[in-house]
């Protein structure tokens, strides 16, 4: 093995791109810079804190004080965290949710992580099925999703009953009610936002890297192994962090997947300790609280980590157009493979999700079921209250809050990788806490905070989107700083000494070359949005009714077959935008890289 | 003459502010509290005035909108076609959260609340009102509250969901005992659903057999291995439909009903004394609409509203209403007793029973 050369190979370029930005050339270069990224530091701080610090301040009084059945402040307590900690002293559920977190974000980063890759890296027939997969996936309601993954490999499911025919089985063959069942929903699940964040990061590698690998005679598994992953660690450390918080504090997979089987984690103990008259949030609170002292250190290690970002600036003023890998008689292995993520990922679930939705009753798939296909539940899903009002609504929180979210979120990464103010990590870690309020608290908070403070937009569409963008920000944040990371700053510098100013710089520099990361965030928040239940419900008005509610309403009442229905109809329309969108992006996003 | 006409000007602003004044107290001034308990021959009468002025009524139910609260607004404007009945719907943990912010923010959007506890909730923070309803006389007591803090609109009846082609005939479980027998050992599943599911299994054991002889019986059900999912009711029946397991506890016999109607595999069992819930209908303290609200209560549980719930398949309290599937409710034929869980109960004893279920069959 070419060990030896290729190790020395790969330092080099990245030496040298080191000692290329002295850290002070930065500061001196332009005064009119330096007050512009002061006013943006004042701007997006104050954003930042007004629409977190009011929900972040209620999780922290939840978590220590009871409160009255009115929901006024009543006595100081540690009782929530020392339920907590009992709690955590119980081994199985502990490690059970360790197990489930970890798992799912190491699988779901590795087959995100490989489709990324293949589609944009290499000459695979069929890429272009990858972004599509990735953004129709996102329709699909997510708890519809999990009961069409257990409807197939439930025990009388159709996969069952093919294993158990052709393994000449008496019982079923896969028990899906299991750890590795909920890891493996879990991560199919967050695939595709590894897939549309590292095929971001991928497609902004620096070619000349990796070709110095190639020329030193590293192949391409070490090419990859030891120069473009280790180039792509800022976007790889933000997927394996959000998705392992995400499901640290996930719910719905442990309860629907899990609990039949009887693997409880943390969350699900919570849940059912929870289930109290009055209401208490107490445990909810003190568990975010404590899941914040984790991100809060996790966070500030990784600035020390990244602070010599220049490491992983791959797009530098040299011109950067990477190049694709040939693959040989691999790609079609690799365009196979494609087509199997898309098999499982999406056709899979929407086929037994479709299936479900022209049937009376759930039957299992066999000839008999056809003859009763009925256009029963659709017809149901149609005449659902103020549908067509939800639809719209749906959209316009879509539209406005990834908008928002990505532009709020670009500047403050801006503010994170460019600027050396001291304590920018705390900026970092004000956008990555909503990711760890519990939906109830923080949708409560919201509720009360605009019910009390004179600003009308009580019962309004605007209440929704604050929430929404709020709530959202941590994702925005994760897309644009590892966009941002990658960019080098010399080619700002250019613009500056060419007499640009910032936001010539920010518009004609900056936006279009983290382009790919800036649009895959904006379709993620997008879809996200359309989905979100835990505070919409809370928020929604009769005059504002939104999609989610709707299939909330159904998901707790209706039948499988109406949920189904409507599931259908919403995929349809996602997919559609999915669908224009991704013609959008590609005009403007894939044909510049 | 100039004088005289000035008098007489005078007697008449004086006489108009006297009648004024006279027609105040009758009407617009009376307090929700008069209102609610209102009990005079004309008292149809008044309560039209008012809400013709009202123009609307805002409801935040826990119903379900296509099935029942579409139809009960329907027949209801064409009763009152000057009303407009706008509703928010939502399940009753939220929708008690939302009406107490508002409250607390001195938001009085909301006139009517409805749920299984939920007004419950809403009266224990003080934010319900006392009504008096002639309809209510038609009702039994475990029907009503004694103060007058709620009526009932329709009820819930509990049963095991089986699925026909995996369950012989002579294998259903028709008692309480019978689901210990071993046959059913990993093959039942049960939501563990607060208001409609484990716990008040649970409630119903310890209430009916006695506190005892009620733990023994659910020790012994642990040993069953019964798989839990936080799945509404619903949609374990519909697993069982599917296939996934035989049994469904604790599901609402309508369900299974109108499941075995579409022609699903599926029928339910009862097992005495049946676990029932009641849906309660309550007025908000500070009802913004509160004549027109009183004539929607009225409505919802006079025997022509109990009708239409009778008619969009839900089970209706008023005695004389029987449901459109008649063995669905108590001496229909299929069951006779049934352990009334009432919204008082539920609330007090409901923390207990979660902590028993969780204790006893979610921690092994």
């Amino acid at each position: 093995m070419a060990k030896q050369t290729s190790s020395g190979a790969y330092n080099l370029p990245i030496k040298s791109a080191d000692t290329s930005a002295a850290p002070g050339v930065f500061r001196f270069r332009s005064l009119l810079r330096f007050d512009a990224a002061t006013g943006v530091m004042i701007g997006v701080s104050l954003v930042t804190a007004y629409l977190v610090l009011p929900p972040l301040y209620s999780v922290i009084q939840t978590s220590l004080f009871t409160t009255k059945l009115t929901g006024e402040i009543d006595e100081f307590t540690f009782r929530y965290y020392q339920d907590l900690i009992r709690e955590l002293q119980v081994v199985g559920p502990f490690l059970n949710t360790i197990y489930f977190s970890a798992g799912s974000a190491l699988f779901a980063t590795l087959l995100g992580g490989s489709i990324a890759w293949v589609v944009t890296r290499t000459d695979t027939p069929l890429r272009g099925l990858g972004y599509f997969t990735a953004f129709a996936s996102f329709g699909t309601p997510f708890i519809l999703y999990t009961i069409g993954w257990l409807l197939l490999l439930g025990k009388a499911g159709p996969v069952n009953f093919w294993l158990k025919t052709i393994l000449d089985q008496p019982g079923p063959v896969i028990n899906i009610y299991s750890l590795w069942g909920m890891i493996f929903i879990e991560s199919l699940l967050w695939s595709p936002f590894v897939f549309l964040m590292l095929a971001a990061a991928f497609r902004s590698m620096d070619p000349s890297l990796e070709e110095a690998s190639a020329v030193c005679g590293a192949r391409v598994w070490q090419t990859m192994r030891r120069v473009s992953l280790r180039l792509m660690l800022p976007a790889f450390f933000s997927v394996v962090l959000l998705i392992f918080i995400r499901s640290f504090e996930s719910f719905e997979i442990p309860a629907l997947v899990g609990l039949p089987g009887d693997i409880r984690v943390l969350t699900t103990s919570i849940y059912l300790d929870a289930q109290k008259l009055p209401p208490r949030y107490g445990s909810a609170g003190a568990f975010s609280v404590l899941l914040m002292f984790v991100v809060a250190g996790t966070l500030y290690l990784y600035f020390r980590v990244t602070r010599e970002g220049d490491r992983f600036h791959t797009i530098t003023g040299k011109g950067y157009r990477p190049a694709l890998i040939h693959l040989g008689r691999w790609r079609y292995l690799a365009g196979a493979g494609l087509l199997a993520y898309a098999l499982v990922l999406l056709v899979l679930p929407f086929l037994i999700i479709l299936w479900a939705s022209l049937l009376p009753f759930y039957m299992q798939p066999s000839i008999e079921a056809l003859s009763r296909f009925t256009a029963k539940n659709y017809v149901t899903a149609i005449h659902f209250p103020k549908i067509t009002d939800s639809i719209k609504n749906s959209i316009l929180l879509g539209l406005g809050s990834a908008s928002a979210v990505m532009a709020l979120t670009l500047l403050a990464s801006w503010l994170l990788v460019r600027t050396k103010m001291r304590g920018r990590w705390l900026l970092d870690l004000l956008t990555t806490l909503p990711l760890l309020f519990p939906g109830i608290v923080m949708g409560l908070a919201i509720l009360r905070f605009y019910l009390f403070v004179p600003i009308p937009v009580y019962g309004t569409l605007w209440i929704l989107l604050i929430a929404f963008v709020t709530r959202y920000i941590p994702y925005g944040i994760r897309y644009t700083h590892s966009g941002l990371l990658q960019l080098h700053k010399e080619l700002e510098e250019a613009a500056y000494t060419a007499g640009a100013t910032w936001s010539n710089c920010m518009r004609r520099i900056v936006l279009p070359l983290v382009t790919p990361s800036f649009l895959g965030g904006w379709a993620f928040i997008f879809l996200l949005s359309a989905k979100e239940l835990s505070m919409s419900v809370l928020l929604v008005s009769p005059q504002t009714p939104v999609v989610s509610v709707a299939i909330f309403e159904l998901w707790e009442n209706a039948q499988v077959g109406e949920l189904a229905a409507f599931g259908v109809i919403w995929t349809v329309i996602l997919v559609s935008i999915a669908v224009i969108y991704y013609l959008f992006a590609r005009r403007y996003g894939v044909q510049q890289s | 003459m100039s004088l005289v006409s000035q008098r007489l000007s005078a007697f008449c602003i004086l006489f108009a502010l006297g009648a004024g004044i006279g027609l105040v107290p009758s009407s617009a001034a009376a307090t929700v509290e008069e209102i609610a308990l209102m009990n005079r021959a004309d008292r149809q009468k008044v309560l039209i005035e008012g809400a013709k002025k009202e123009g609307k009524i805002s409801w935040y139910t826990t119903l379900i909108v296509d099935q029942v609260v579409r139809p009960v607004k329907d027949a209801f404007e064409k009763e009152y076609p000057f009303l407009q009945v706008e509703f928010f719907r939502g399940n009753a943990e939220r929708l008690v959260q939302k009406m107490l912010a508002e409250y607390q923010a001195k938001r009085y959007d909301v006139d009517i609340i409805d749920g299984t506890v939920s007004p419950t909730m809403v009266r224990r923070a003080g934010y319900l009102q006392r009504f008096y309803s002639p309809v209510l006389a038609e009702y039994p007591a475990d029907l009503k509250d004694p103060q007058g803090y709620w009526g009932t609109t329709n009820l819930y009846f509990f049963a095991t969901g089986y699925n026909t082609k995996m369950v012989k005939l002579n294998e259903i479980p028709k008692t309480y005992e019978d689901l210990l027998n071993p046959r059913w050992k990993g093959q039942m599943m049960w939501s563990t659903s607060r208001g409609s599911g484990a716990p008040i299994f649970v409630g119903t054991i310890l209430n009916t057999m006695g506190q005892e002889a009620g733990k023994t019986y659910l020790q012994r059900l642990k040993a069953q291995n019964i798989a839990k999912s936080t799945a509404s009711n619903r949609q374990v029946l519909d697993l069982t439909i599917a296939g996934e397991y035989p049994l469904a506890l604790q599901i609402f016999n309508h369900h299974a009903y109108i499941s075995k109607t579409a022609g699903a595999p599926v029928d339910w069992m009862p097992h005495e004394p049946v676990t029932a819930t009641i849906q309660t209908i309550a007025l908000a303290k500070n009802s913004p609409h509160p004549h027109a609200a009183m004539l929607l209560i009225d409505f919802a549980m006079s025997e022509k509203g109990q009708k239409v719930f009778q008619q969009s398949n839900y089970l209706p309290s008023h005695p004389k209403v029987p449901a459109k599937q008649i063995d669905l409710k108590p001496g229909g034929g299929k069951f006779k007793r049934a352990y009334y869980i009432n919204p008082d109960a539920q609330y007090d004893k409901g923390n207990e029973w979660v902590d028993y279920f969780n204790n006893v069959f979610v921690k092994q």
